[in-house]
Parts: structure tokens; sequence; C-alpha cells
């Protein structure tokens, strides 16, 4: 029971409630201590003070006041409704629903806490609560469309589609006939979900007469032509197909499922190359502006007729001076013959070109030759027909003719990459990006090159050039605000590489904080798409939100972060920063050395710290001067070096965070399940690891890292100091058995794993690893066998400097790799030892 | 090879929304938090479209005979296409003279696949889509005084004309030819879906279903009302609709 207030305190606390509402939140303040200065217990009020504050930044003070608030009256659902909200704000869900629960006790009639507590449901994907709560929303209020299709929603998402259709056709028996008027989008869009859901029923035929019956009138006619072919194959009905494919295709020409869906319907046999160059040749002469029709009998055509269609459309292409040609050529690549078929193509008019005589060397021709040119440099740049040299030849001659191309000069940028060498790499994109200052994708380009070659800070620099730099973060809170995940990442990854632990993990956690971010982005529109009615769109948004960690960028980063925290616990001496390991540094011998390094590390250290604050203090003072422009004042990060991550008590644990949604979101990533072995058996949780070895096992058997992580296992499990619990060895026994079995001669089978795959190089690595796990004085041999695998024909320049780092985990002494490796790539600068 | 697909409608492809993202900041100055494009994916689900280079050996097909399923619920899991373009559109909320019209927020197609049709394709895709799903009356853009080669497209390929020149539009100075084009003509036969609409009923025995339009009009500026009055609470959709970088 709220505490009664003298009338007019109570008008005081009306007004509260109101600033709140109206986002006068100081007002609100300001009105409540007035309330309060008579009332000093008065629970509701001290609340509402609470979520006024709570608005404004104070959020710690806000919940001190609630819990106050609440203790002075467990009895009012506002102190609870409040609670709740505080909870809520703070993401703690389980606990707000917890708090809504307990108001909407004491106020069962209350819709703003029944929509709160519904809303939370959604966000947590409890759908029997949301159920409840979307019932007895609808009871109150039977009127409003949208409260019926929000069960319906429920329900759907609960995965009971016969319920979820019944809600809504029960609305519309309410209606009576009385057909909604076609500019109702609402009603246009509640109706195709319905078919929707229909469709997932499996019953396609019941879907299709209901879209015959009112897709005519629904506001979305793309939409229902899409679904009305993709049901009509399903069903078989191919003339009615065709005709729905040929109308899709008449709108967008360039969709290339639109063809399938046609050629299905056409039934032409996937063989038949004629009738289907046929029927692409029909639709280039109703859109001759149009690619895909040109390109795709690209994919299929074989021999003397793929050599004509690809003569004519590289012809085409390159009259038109297109310079997207060859990234919409390249993967017909995987097929030798056209990769080959295209060289000889595309050379051949240079040399027609030349025999024709320099005499025209006029503007167009120039223009036309520096195409082809173009065209050759990313070709023989490309990993299928890779030959580097040939590439630099080609783009030299292409820049000659046009030195303003910014492509070309990417290209030239992108060569030096491959040829091992992100010096010169990042030093010609950055010429690239002085071509056109105001592009933002040569900026772009400029900036992850010097990240490939360590330059952080000169990459932040770059990305500066295009960024507000006004707020208290500057750059690189502009980048955390603008989510710009590429940059995170790749600065992440640069960290890595330099072993600065604690930078690299504050970028990858920033980059997991966005993620979350876009978690909680869906909140809003739980109530929000009810409101406008875009249900189909809302839906497919709730289960995107579900699988959002299955998006490569998080794949990406998760990898990085748990790579972090195992570096982190298998040399902890990196929190202080990164030291030079081999003899002098962290692997000697000697522990004076060692305490050396260390301590050299620990001052290093200390020493950005100070630039850190220092820079801090200036941008306060900055910041100070010319008062934020948005008048809100951002919040300062108090680790911007991330010294709170590394100093972690156990990185094992921290891993985890970004670890177990990797497994969970894309089991079927073998780094992830081998990283995922790393974790669990350092953590001794040897069934989980036995698990990860199981599905690495079940993508790719011979996998390199998998197979020395088998031997690792095998020899881990020999060698347990203490039994496992029976049950657990039991079942990992069991487990592993069928992976690498208890009888199998190690030695043997390592041996028998390195000639069946000698000629490449990353598995000859994992098996010469194994070998000296199994027999440690095979290190000289090791070393001489890894040496001899610069002379494979198959390796590449990645390949090769895993096996430069390799050395440095053996302990080995890197110069004759270093040296022979440089002779083989006599361009790069990866295998420079200093 | 490009493919040209709706972003949020169906098929949905909205699992893309972080590479739009991406191509976004990689390609130009103005950029958005990954709300604003579910904003836009979510209250006009018809209007925008990504340009995707198609996985190496094709869709992934689903369960079912032949094309069943594919991309069917827009699930590239596992198989994430690259995005190499996309056309972010919107419905103007307020026009000023009353008239619906339809606004690119932003069109952008990397450097690498440019001069291949993709910027065409997904402003005709986004235009027809204003007319027929939401009866614009006309498109409306800003563009750089400077984006000769954006200048090219909307005048002479799309047939834009200049309404007038924003100066300082953008957050570096620049000003902006605010652009815009008619789309009236592409209007659906909306009598003859209320004419169908009536033979219907009256098959159902039903007597009267000719008011038609304008309650529907009202019936949607209702809605808006409602929206702007109860989007106040909390950290509401509406208050991001203009934040972004470039203009704050």
């Amino acid at each position: 029971m709220p505490q009664p207030l003298p009338s007019k305190d109570q008008s005081l606390f009306r007004q509260v409630v109101r600033h709140f509402e109206m986002k006068q939140y100081k007002k609100g303040i300001k009105t409540a201590d007035q309330v309060l200065r008579k009332n000093p217990t008065h629970g509701d009020t001290q609340a509402m003070k609470a979520l006024n504050m709570s608005q404004i930044g104070q959020s710690e003070e806000a919940f001190a006041l609630a819990k106050e608030a609440l203790r002075n009256d467990m009895k009012s659902h506002i102190t609870w409704h409040v609670y709740g909200l505080l909870y809520r704000q703070e993401k703690n869900y389980e606990e707000a629903i917890k708090a809504y629960r307990f108001a909407l006790r004491l106020e069962p009639e209350s819709q703003p806490i029944q929509r709160d507590l519904a809303l939370l449901q959604m966000q947590m994907r409890d759908y029997q609560g949301y159920i409840q709560s979307r019932s007895s929303m609808l009871q109150a209020r039977p009127g409003i469309r949208s409260n019926w299709t929000a069960l319906a929603i429920a329900h759907h998402l609960a995965g009971d589609l016969a319920e979820a259709e019944k809600v809504l056709t029960t609305y519309e028996e309410t209606l009576k006939g009385a057909t909604p008027p076609v500019a109702d989008m609402e009603n246009s869009e509640a109706v195709l979900y319905k078919n929707t859901i229909i469709a997932e029923t499996g019953n396609i035929e019941r879907a299709l007469e209901h879209l015959e019956a009112t897709g005519y009138r629904c506001t979305d006619p793309l939409a229902v032509l899409e679904m009305k072919a993709d049901y009509l194959l399903r069903l078989d009905r191919k003339a009615d197909a065709e005709a729905a494919y040929t109308a899709l295709l008449e709108r967008n020409p360039d969709n290339s499922i639109y063809y399938n869906g046609l050629i299905l319907a056409k039934s032409i046999p996937e063989n038949d190359h004629k009738a289907l160059k046929a029927l692409y040749d029909e639709w280039v002469e109703k859109f001759p502006r149009c690619d895909a029709a040109r390109r795709i009998p690209l994919d299929f055509l074989e021999g003397e007729d793929f050599k004509q269609a690809a003569d004519a459309y590289l012809e085409r292409m390159l009259k038109k001076r297109v310079p997207s040609l060859f990234v919409n050529v390249k993967h017909l690549y995987v097929n030798p013959a056209k990769r080959d078929t295209v060289q000889a193509l595309v050379e051949e008019k240079i040399s027609s070109q030349q025999s024709n005589g320099s005499a025209e060397a006029n503007g167009d021709n120039n223009e036309y030759l520096s195409c082809i040119y173009y065209f050759l440099a990313q070709h023989y740049n490309y990993h299928l027909s890779r030959n580097l040299p040939k590439a630099m030849e080609n783009v030299e001659k292409a820049i000659e003719l046009l030195p303003k191309a910014v492509e070309y000069q990417m290209t030239k940028a992108r060569i030096w990459k491959h040829y091992g060498n992100p010096i010169k790499a990042a030093e010609e994109m950055e010429k690239a990006r002085l071509l056109d200052e105001k592009d933002r994708h040569g900026n772009t380009k400029a900036a992850k090159y010097v990240l490939r070659n360590n330059e952080n800070e000169k990459g932040l620099e770059l990305m500066s050039k295009f960024t507000r730099n006004e707020t208290v973060g500057g750059t690189l809170g502009d980048l955390h605000e603008m989510q710009c995940t590429w940059f995170l990442t790749e600065d992440a990854e640069a960290f890595l590489r330099q072993k600065k632990i604690g930078l690299a993990l504050k970028r990858f956690h920033s980059v997991y904080n966005i993620f979350e971010t876009w978690a909680e982005d869906q909140f809003d529109f739980h109530s929000f798409s009810l409101r406008k009615g875009m249900i189909r769109a809302y839906v497919d948004m709730v289960r995107w939100e579900d699988r959002l960690r299955e998006h490569p960028f998080y794949t990406r980063i998760a990898i990085g972060a748990v790579k972090t925290y195992l570096l982190l616990h298998d040399q902890p001496d990196l929190a202080y920063g990164p030291i030079p390991g081999g003899p002098d540094g962290l692997n000697s011998t000697d522990e004076n050395e060692r305490k050396k390094a260390l301590k050299k590390a620990k001052k290093e250290q200390q020493r950005l710290e100070k630039i850190e604050s220092d820079k801090r203090e200036a941008r306060k003072a900055a910041a100070a001067n010319a008062k934020s422009v948005d008048g809100e004042t951002k919040k300062e990060d108090a680790d911007p070096l991330g010294n709170a991550l590394v100093q972690t008590q156990d990185p094992l644990q921290d891993a985890m965070k970004f670890l177990t949604p990797l497994l969970e979101c894309t089991p079927k990533n073998i780094e992830g399940q081998c990283l995922g072995f790393e974790v669990y058996s350092r953590r001794n949780k040897h069934l989980l690891a036995v698990k990860c070895l199981a599905a690495a096992h079940a993508i790719d058997p011979s996998n390199p890292t998998l197979h020395l992580q088998l031997l690792r296992f095998r020899k881990t499990l020999d060698g347990l100091s203490e039994p496992l619990p029976e049950q657990v060895a039991e079942a990992v026994n069991a487990e592993f058995d069928k992976l690498l079995p208890k009888s199998q001669n190690l030695e043997e089978w390592n041996e028998s794993y390195l000639s069946s795959n000698k000629g490449s190089a990353t598995h000859v690595q994992a098996a010469l690893s194994a070998r000296q796990v199994l027999k440690a004085e095979s290190k000289s041999q090791c070393e001489k066998e890894l040496l001899a695998t610069l002379d494979l024909p198959e390796i590449t320049i990645n390949e090769a400097t895993v096996a430069f780092d390799l050395l440095n985990e053996w302990g080995s002494d890197k110069t004759a790799y270093a040296e022979k490796a440089s002779k083989k790539w006599p361009e790069s600068s990866v295998f420079d030892l200093n | 090879m490009v493919d040209i697909v709706p972003l949020s409608s169906y098929p949905s492809y909205i699992d893309l929304l972080p590479s739009i993202q991406t191509c976004n900041i990689t390609n130009l100055p103005e950029n958005y938090f990954l709300k604003y494009y579910l904003y836009h994916a979510l209250t006009w689900p018809q209007l925008s479209f990504v340009a995707i280079v198609r996985p190496r050996n094709g869709y992934k097909h689903g369960s079912g005979n032949g094309l069943a399923g594919v991309g069917a619920a827009g699930d590239v899991s596992g198989q994430y296409p690259k995005v190499v373009g996309y056309v972010l559109a919107k419905m103007e909320e307020e026009p000023t003279d009353g008239k619906q019209h339809g606004h690119i927020t932003s069109l952008s197609v990397m450097r690498t696949h440019r001069r291949l049709g993709i910027a065409e394709r997904l402003m005709r895709m986004s235009q027809r889509a204003m007319a027929e799903s939401h009866r614009a009356n006309f498109v409306s853009l800003h563009v750089r005084m400077s984006n000769t080669a954006a200048l090219r497209l909307y005048r002479d390929t799309l047939g834009f004309e200049v309404e007038k020149v924003e100066s300082g539009y953008y957050a570096d100075g620049e000003d902006a030819y605010a652009m815009h084009l008619k789309l009236d003509h592409m209007w659906l036969d909306w009598k003859a879906i209320e004419k169908k609409d009536r033979e219907n009923n009256k098959e159902e025995g039903d007597e009267d279903a000719d008011e038609g339009e304008e309650v529907g009009d009202l019936g949607k500026k209702d809605m808006d009302k409602q929206i702007r009055v109860k989007v106040g609470r909390g950290l509401g959709v509406g208050e991001l609709v203009e934040k972004n970088e470039a203009r704050s």
C-alpha cells in the first residue's frame, strides 16, 4: 500500500512523474527533493527520484536510493517497478523480471508494468512467460489489433504454429467481413505474416491458396511474387512457376536465384548447356545492360563454347573499361581449364595490340590497354593463378599509362602484400590513398595496410581523417561509437602480433561489447515494431538476433581473444608488456637475464601509462574549454591500455566469455574447436576437451592442428599424475579411443601421417612438432626437415612464416631458415631477423 | 557475380546488417549505428536492398525439392555472402508538403565492384518499392556536389533533377545537391484492386466496401501520431532517427 501524502505533496509527486515522462530529469529530482524534505521516507518519491537520477548518469546513486525506497515501502508497485527498471538498465534482466512480477502482483491491472514485463520476457526469449503476459494484455484491450498480433508472435516463436495462426484468424473474424482498406499496411503485413506461418507448417498448398486469395491487395508486391514463385515451384506447378519467375526477372534481372528458379520451372536439364545459354541470351536481349545474364553462362559452359563466350564477355567489359571485370570472373578459376583459357585470351589481346603497331597510341587506346594490363596484374596476383613478378610487371605498365588510377596503385600494394612485404605494401597503399584523399575507401585500405604492418598509431591517425575527433575519446572513441568493427579487429590483431596483450584484449573486448550492443538494440523494437505493424521483418530480426554471433566478425574476434588469453596463460610475464623471446629474453635459462627483461618490460609499461594519463589530462582540459557539442559528457575510459584486463587472475576463465558463444554459434569452425581443446585441456576439463577434438575430427580428420592435439592429449591421458574419476575416465576414453586408439603405436602413426601428407608444408610442420613431443632428441632432425619444406613446390609464404614462428616454439635458431626463405622470396620482409 | 536481394522483406537478408554497416564505414564518411539500419529495415522493410557476391558454390539448398527454401528464411549462416553494396531507404515521416515521398538515406558500392550497374539496380528496386508499397509521389536524396560519379548516376541514368543546393549540408562543410525524381507513374492500379475487393465481397454476400483509400490514409496518420507519443519513454528508437556522425 503506497504511503499517503498530504495533498500538496501529492500534487508535487505527480509533477515528478510528469517531469520524468517529459525527460526533465533534473527538474524531476528537484521536485522530488521538495517532497522528501517533508516526507523523508516516502518510498514512491524516493523511487521516482532514483528513476530520474538514473537517466542523467547517476546510476549507482540511483540504485542505492531505489533500494532504500523499497525498504521504506515494500508494498508499493511503484518502488518495485522502479527497482525493475533500474535492473533493466543494468541489463540484469533476471532480477528486473522478478521485480516487475512483484510490482504486478501488487497492481495486477497496471498496463505499464505488464508491458515492461512482457518486453523483457521477449528479450529473454521466455516465450511461455511472454504468452501469458500477452494473453492478459489482449484480454485487457482486445480492440487493438497489435495485441492480437503480439500474441500470435508469442505462439509462433514458441513453436506453436497452429495456435499462432488461430489467433490471427480469430482477429480477422472479429472484423466480420469488413475488409480493411488496401492502404492499411498493418493489415497487409499481418496477412502476409499469417501466410508465412502457414508455409512454415509445410502445407504449401494451403499457403499458396491463402496467398492467391489475399496477395493481390498486399502492400509488398515483390514479396508476394517471391513467395508465390517459391510455393509454385515447391508444388511442382511448373507452368505457373515459370510465369512467376519470369515476372520476377522482369523486375530484377540481377538475381541469379530467379534464373535458377526459371530453369527448374522449365525443366531444363543441368547439362543441356545449349538450352541454358539460349535462356540467358533471351534475357541479355531484354536487358542489354544487365550483367548477370551475360556472366552466369560462363559458370556452366565448357571447352570451345566457354572460350567463345568468355572472349565476348571479356572484350565487351574491357571495351567498356569496367574496372571490376576481374573480381567478376575470378570465381571461374576453381576450374583450371577456364583459368588458363581466360589467361590466354587476355594475353592474346595484349600481343595483338602490340602487333597492330604502337602507331595508334592515342589516349583512348591507352585506356583500353591499361585495362588489359590491370586485368592481368590482378590475374597474376590471384592465389589460383599467382605469378607475382608478372603481376608487378603488368601493374607497372598499367600505372605508366594511367598514373592517376587509384585501383592500379592499390593492386600494386596488394602485390607487395603477397610478396610478404607488409612494409612496402603499406607504403604503396599510402600512395594510392594520396591519389584521392577524399575517398574513404582508399583511406580505409591505407589504414588497414599500416595495421597489417603493426603500426597501430599510424593506423589511427589515418582513420582520424574521416572521424569527428571532438569527443573525449578522440578518434578511437568515434570509431567505437560508430561500431567500426573492422578497425578494432585489425588493431587488436596487430597488438596481438606484437604481444601487447593488454591492448589486444582491450580491442577484442570492444568488438565483443559492440555485439552486446547489437543484441540490446532489438529491445526497443519489441514494442516499436508492434506499433509499426511490420511484423515479418520483426520476426526475422528476432531470429537473426538469436544467431547474431554466427557472423564471421564475431568468429574472428573470438578466435583472436581466445588465442590472446592462451598466450597470457602460457606466458604470464607478458602481462607486463611484450618481452623479447629467445635466449636473451623470456626463454632465457639464466634467471637473472629473465628478471632483467621483465624489469625492463615493467618500466616500459609504466612509461606508457604515464603517457596515456597525460593525454587524458590534456583532453580533459580541452574538453572543459570546448564544452562538448551535444551537451552529453562521454564517460572517460579509465583503462585505455587494457591493464585491468591483462592483470586477470584467471585468463582461461576470461577466455570462456569468447569461447562459449564461438563453440555454440559456429560449431563447424575447426579453428574454434581446436582452440576449445586448448582452453579445456589447460583447465583440466578432459571431457570437454575430447568433445572439441571429436568435433574437429568430424570436420577434417587430417587437420594439422588437430593431429598434434590428438597426440598431446594421448600423452596427457597417459601421464596423469592422478587418475580421472572413474565415470569421467570411461567417457573420455570411449570417445578418444575412436579418434586415436590407445593401442596405436604413436611414432608409427605420426610418421605415416607425415608420409601421406608430405607435399603440404602445414601438415609436415605439425608432424615434426609431434615427433618432438614423442622424442625430444629428434629436434635437430626436425629442424633439417622443416628447412627442407621450403623446397616443396606448393609451399606458400604464409605457411613459411608459420614455420618461422614454430622455430621459436621449438627454441631453435632461425638463421638458416630465414636465409633460405629470404632467398626463395627475395622481395619479402617477413623473414628479416631484426 | 553480384545478386541484388531485399534486405528485410522476403526473403530476408537481415543477417547481413553488420556487413552492410562495414560496407558503409569503409566507403563513406556518413556513418550510422547498427540500430539506425535496423530502424530502416524494420520500419520500411520493402525499401532497402543489398548487393551480394554469391558464395562460390551457389546458395545452400534447403530441405525439400529443387529451389525450395533457397535463402527463403534468409538463412545465410555458414556461408555469409560478401556485401559489395547496399541502398538504405526510408519514407519521409513528416513531409512538409503533406505528400508521401521516399528518401535515400545511404547508397554505396564497393570500389572493387564499380561500373557493373549495381548502384543503378539498387536504386531502381528501391524506387519501385516506394511507389508500389508506400504510394510515394517522388524520391529525394542528397549528393555531394563534388561527387561526379554519383551525379551522373542520379541525373543521367536515373533521371533525377536538382531541386536546390543545400549549403554546408555535410559535416565537413561541403554543399549538397538536393535531388528528386517523380515516382507516381509507377503506382499500382489501386482502383482495380479495390474493384476486385468489391467483387470478392459481393461473392461473399457483403454490401459495402467502398471506403477504401481515405480511411486508410487517415488511419495511417493516426498510427504515426500514436507512435510519436509513445516513443518518448526511455531509450526510444525515435531518439536515434537523425543521429548520425555526419549531421549531428
